[in-house]
């Protein structure tokens, strides 16, 4: 190698150099949206760097992050790259068990914990990770004077050992990070794990640096490929490989601006403030942008709603036009689109916060056409893309104007996909391809094949030769008594687009017919209570009101009209419960864990079999 | 070295295009007109008002003008009523203090009455507003001692002295129902009661109390922003709490009182000076009311509401005047009844107990109304 290795380290270096007064980040403090230049960042940056220096981190170590997003993440994170150590992020709503788990096994030295919750957390469980040595807090409230323990250390102190480490070697930064390989760790990212403990997947930098080139740089997301105009929101899970490219790696190699979101509370509030540019969502976020919007309409009044229910329909033609088109304008749905910009468009997308979207994404689940036809219809260009931890989330992406609907878009240029003809599975092979898992020989072997081939668990089928349609889990798929192999996902997907339905949990294997566990949506559910004086208590008591079982029970016969025979859910019963990571119920990225669900709610799934003695 | 947080904070920068509420300073979240539409429509209504002179008819020019000056006094009523939250039923007496002061310094030395023959507007408008501000602050001892009720009983007080004194002190007002000559508006020579060579009396007029109200109305708006303003608010919300919180409230009531007695000092002073001449019955209680109405009708702590509210007084009596060759009932004589003086009276009382029941925040509520329906579009919150 002659050439220095790049890294986003090496990026944010490069952009503080060209442009050091240009706003790199941007949090909310006090109601003031305070900025971080190109030059503050790297100098924070930099003074992490040392600061790990300082506390005897050396390249190949690991520094875990327990935060919501916000800028000390970032610096944290790049701060430890910069010292050719990995960063691991652990998602602020796991339990004390979870981060026990992922502190002993990524054996983390040091550990950087948002506030009093999260070192509470990491003290519960300091038993299982004794290769930890310091805890470094960013919130002093509860923890500063009432806290004594050695290894605990403040954000500014942290700095500031960083300051005068500096001071005292000004070149050692440096030089360690000439020292950069591209075959370095650069994070480990922990697989949610619907089914065994987390993974840790490995991401070397030159992974990283294969994405940033693929999907950054040549634009497989955007086009035009993204810059420091551009601004984007972080409000997802830092530690999900899906917010760390669309927020630190689109940030390092574009030079977008990165406004954090106060919390995952109030990313409506925050969309309308900042009013982003790229905006990346999970299914959840869009179906419950959604659901918002269809409860707000319907308490507007008379002619706000007739005004609304009239632009709503065009936007159901401009979208299915535009899902014909691939997402292409064609001069009948621009006019009709301008002039309902006029009326209508305009002022709901800037409620919304999408004014100024040029680009939407929907990615890390399957999520249903109709949500994404909706937003197309308004004028808020979405795409589906896909991709997985293992791969860098390089595998496929629809294209601005080669939109299809219902697939996950076309493979992207220099990578390579091609679908098992036997089992259907998809597998990946590029640069970014990751290195294994941590500690784990054998879930690697498994998982790669000699010649580079990632097996992605998933199974897909092309669509039109160019796209690629993901069917479902290979594991997740149903096999019925009657042997036919059906796809939960898509029908459960379907129930979901309802606003009134949260979670579904299709169930069927091995038995005689379909099945459904749902969840009910309390804030749109409640206000349909609401609206028809029906009084409840609880989630538990509103799930089991007759009417409201009625209501599902009318969605569930429209979702099974259009489905086939064998795929249609014959009984369902409403969860008692609102499903929840801290209960095992979710995975902390909000997936459901089937086994655990079908365990729990055994009762449920017994009677829905019992009674029946076949198909009704 | 870094920026501190703070540093970064205070860090001074404009908006960013697009996207109006995401407020970068504290600076940016008080400024005066926060959003480009204020911005635009102030521009456009000042920019009109300007023009008006040159299009309309100079009776209904004077009528405005008059209402300019009454919504100086308005909006000193609103400081201390409005925003500071005390009642003030006195706000006549202030009104006279300046308007006498005013006419004795502007008066013919060798007339009937007192007179310092110093005509300049520049002299005697700050001085109007001076001396009620001296006035007002020497009633404010009493304010910080009372409120609601009481209060009011107070400063109803004031006017009756005010009247009697007004009543007895010929020498300076020329005694009831005699009265006297009022301020001349010159500025260095140029007299804006007079036509000129290019601009009729009623013209100059108009102009000189549109500059100066927009002189006023933006030192009032500006005082609601400051430190002094956000305190009044707080003394206004909730005294005791506000006291919890640090402020002063003696010196805040007293520093309302003497603001708001300027602007009635200065709004007396240009009121008089349009009409020519007055007499000592003119500062009565119905002046009071009548500014009562004015604050309560536009929106009370609102400047724009006060404005508004201010010429929709000053206006009725033009529209009054009109009814009788609609209603031949009602009669243009004060002889008769009923009559428009008396409608007049009549619709004061109407309009404040039925925007009090129905649109508490006055006109500017209506407005705020208006403005919330397309904000919220096409939402309804």
């Amino acid at each position: 190698m002659t050439e220095p290795t790049r890294s986003p380290v090496t990026r944010i270096r490069e952009h503080a150099a060209s442009m050091p007064d240009a706003v790199a980040l941007r949090d909310k403090d006090m109601g003031i949206w305070r900025e971080w230049t190109w030059a503050e960042y790297w100098d924070q940056v930099q003074l992490a760097g040392h600061a790990f220096l300082q506390l005897g981190v050396v390249p190949g170590d690991r520094v875990a992050i327990h935060s919501e997003n916000r800028p000390e993440w970032l610096v944290a994170d790049l701060g430890a790259l910069a010292v050719r150590a990995a960063s691991v992020g652990i998602y602020p709503t796991n339990p004390a068990a979870e981060v026990g788990y992922l502190l002993g096994d990524s054996g983390a030295r040091i550990l950087v914990a948002e506030d009093q919750e999260q070192v509470d957390k990491a003290f519960a469980v300091l038993d299982e990770c004794p290769e930890l040595q310091r805890v470094v807090y960013l919130e002093p409230r509860g923890i500063r004077h009432r806290y004594d323990d050695r290894r605990l250390l403040g954000w500014p102190e942290f700095l500031e050992l960083g300051r005068s480490h500096r001071e005292r070697h000004p070149d050692a930064l440096a030089q360690v990070l000439a020292g950069q390989r591209p075959d370095d760790l650069a994070t480990l990212i922990y697989t949610s794990g619907t089914t065994g403990p987390p993974k840790g997947a490995m991401l070397t930098v030159a992974n990283v640096e294969f994405a940033t080139r693929v999907l950054i740089e040549e634009g497989a997301f955007t086009d035009p490929p993204p810059g420091p105009r551009d601004l984007t929101l972080s409000y997802l899970p830092l530690s999900h490989v899906a917010e760390r490219i669309f927020t630190t790696w689109f940030n390092a190699a574009a030079g977008t601006q990165v406004n954090f979101a106060e919390s995952i509370e109030t990313v409506p509030q925050n969309l309308r403030e900042v009013q982003p540019t790229i905006l990346f969502g999970v299914p959840r976020i869009w179906e419950k942008l959604l659901a918002g919007i269809e409860i707000r309409l319907s308490g507007a009044s008379w002619l706000k709603r007739k005004v609304a229910a009239f632009w709503l329909g065009v936007a159901d033609g401009i979208g299915e036009r535009l899902v014909e088109t691939g997402g292409r304008h064609t001069a009948g749905t621009r006019l009709r689109y301008a002039v309902g910009h006029v009326f209508f468009y305009r002022a709901l997308k800037d409620r919304l916060g999408m004014r100024k979207v040029r680009y939407a994404a929907s990615g890390a689940a399957p999520i249903a056409p109709e949500v994404l036809r909706f937003f197309m219809g308004i004028g808020v260009p979405m795409h589906e893309v896909y991709g997985m931890t293992e791969n860098t989330a390089v595998a496929t992406g629809n294209r601005p104007g080669r939109v299809k609907l219902g697939t996950v878009g076309e493979v992207h240029p220099g990578t390579e996909l091609r679908i098992d003809e036997e089992t259907g599975e998809i597998l990946t092979r590029h640069a970014g391809v990751f290195a294994g898992y941590w500690r784990n020989e054998e879930a690697t072997r498994q998982a790669l094949t000699e010649d580079g081939w990632l097996h992605t668990g998933d199974v897909g089928e092309w669509v039109d030769g160019t796209h690629v349609r993901i069917t479902d889990r290979m594991k997740d798929i149903i096999i019925t008594a009657g042997g036919k192999n059906v796809s939960p996902s898509m029908i459960e997907n379907a129930l979901k687009a309802s606003p009134y339905i949260r979670e579904a949990i299709v169930i069927g294997d091995g038995r005689r017919f379909l099945s459904a566990l749902i969840g009910i949506e309390l804030d749109t559910v409640g206000e349909w209570a609401q609206r028809r004086q029906l009084g409840y208590s609880t989630y538990r008591d509103l799930s089991e009101k007759p009417e409201v079982v009625e209501l599902v029970a009318g969605i569930v016969t429209e979702v099974n009209s259009r489905f086939a025979q064998v795929e249609q859910v014959r009984e369902f019963r409403l969860l008692p419960k609102e499903l929840d990571h801290e209960d095992g119920e979710l995975t902390a990225t909000q997936k459901v864990k089937r086994s655990a669900i079908s365990r729990m709610f055994e009762d449920a799934v017994q009677d829905m079999y019992a009674g029946a003695v076949g198909p009704r | 070295m870094t920026a501190t947080a703070t540093e970064r904070r205070s860090r001074s920068r404009g908006r960013l295009r697009g996207r109006p509420q995401l407020y970068r300073s504290y600076a940016q979240e008080l400024a005066l007109f926060n959003t480009r539409p204020k911005q635009v429509w102030v521009g456009v209504i000042v920019l009109m008002s300007f023009l008006l002179p040159f299009l309309v008819s100079d009776s209904l020019l004077q009528t405005l003008a008059l209402g300019f000056a009454f919504a100086i006094g308005a909006l000193g009523l609103n400081i201390v009523t409005g925003l500071a939250g005390q009642v003030s039923l006195g706000h006549a007496f202030f009104l006279g203090v300046g308007a006498y002061t005013a006419a004795a310094i502007s008066g013919d030395p060798d007339g009937r009455t007192i007179g310092f023959g110093i005509t300049n507007i520049l002299v005697w408008l700050p001085a109007a507003g001076l001396v009620a501000a001296v006035a007002g602050v020497l009633v404010a001892p009493l304010a910080t001692r009372l409120r609601g009720l009481y209060l009011a009983i107070v400063t109803l007080g004031l006017v009756f002295i005010g009247e009697f004194v007004f009543g007895e002190w010929s020498d300076l007002t020329g005694g009831n129902g005699v009265g006297r000559e009022a301020a001349v508006p010159d500025l260095f020579g140029y007299d804006f009661s007079r036509d000129s060579e290019s601009l009729t009396a009623d013209q100059n007029l108009y102009l000189l109390m549109l500059v100066l109200m927009l002189v006023f109305a933006l030192g009032a708006r500006n005082l609601a922003r400051s430190r002094v303003g956000r305190a009044f608010s707080a003394v206004r919300d909730r005294d005791m709490a506000a006291e919890m919180m640090g402020i002063n409230l003696p010196r805040t009531k007293t520093v309302a009182f003497g603001i708001s007695s300027f602007y009635a000092g200065c709004a007396g002073a240009l009121i008089y000076s349009i009409i020519g001449f007055f007499e000592p019955s003119s500062f009565s209680l119905l002046l009071s009311v009548q500014f009562i109405a004015m604050v309560l009708i536009g929106g009370a702590g609102t400047v724009s509401g006060t404005i508004m509210g201010a010429l929709f007084i000053s206006l009725l009596p033009t529209l009054t005047r009109e009814l009788p060759s609609y209603l031949p009932v009602i009669s243009a004589q004060v002889t008769e009844t009923p009559n428009i003086y008396q409608l007049e009276s009549i619709l004061y009382g109407l309009l404040i107990v039925g925007f009090l029941l129905f649109e508490p925040r006055g006109l500017f509520g209506i407005w705020v109304r208006i403005r919330n329906y397309w904000k919220g579009w096409p939402f309804s919150y």
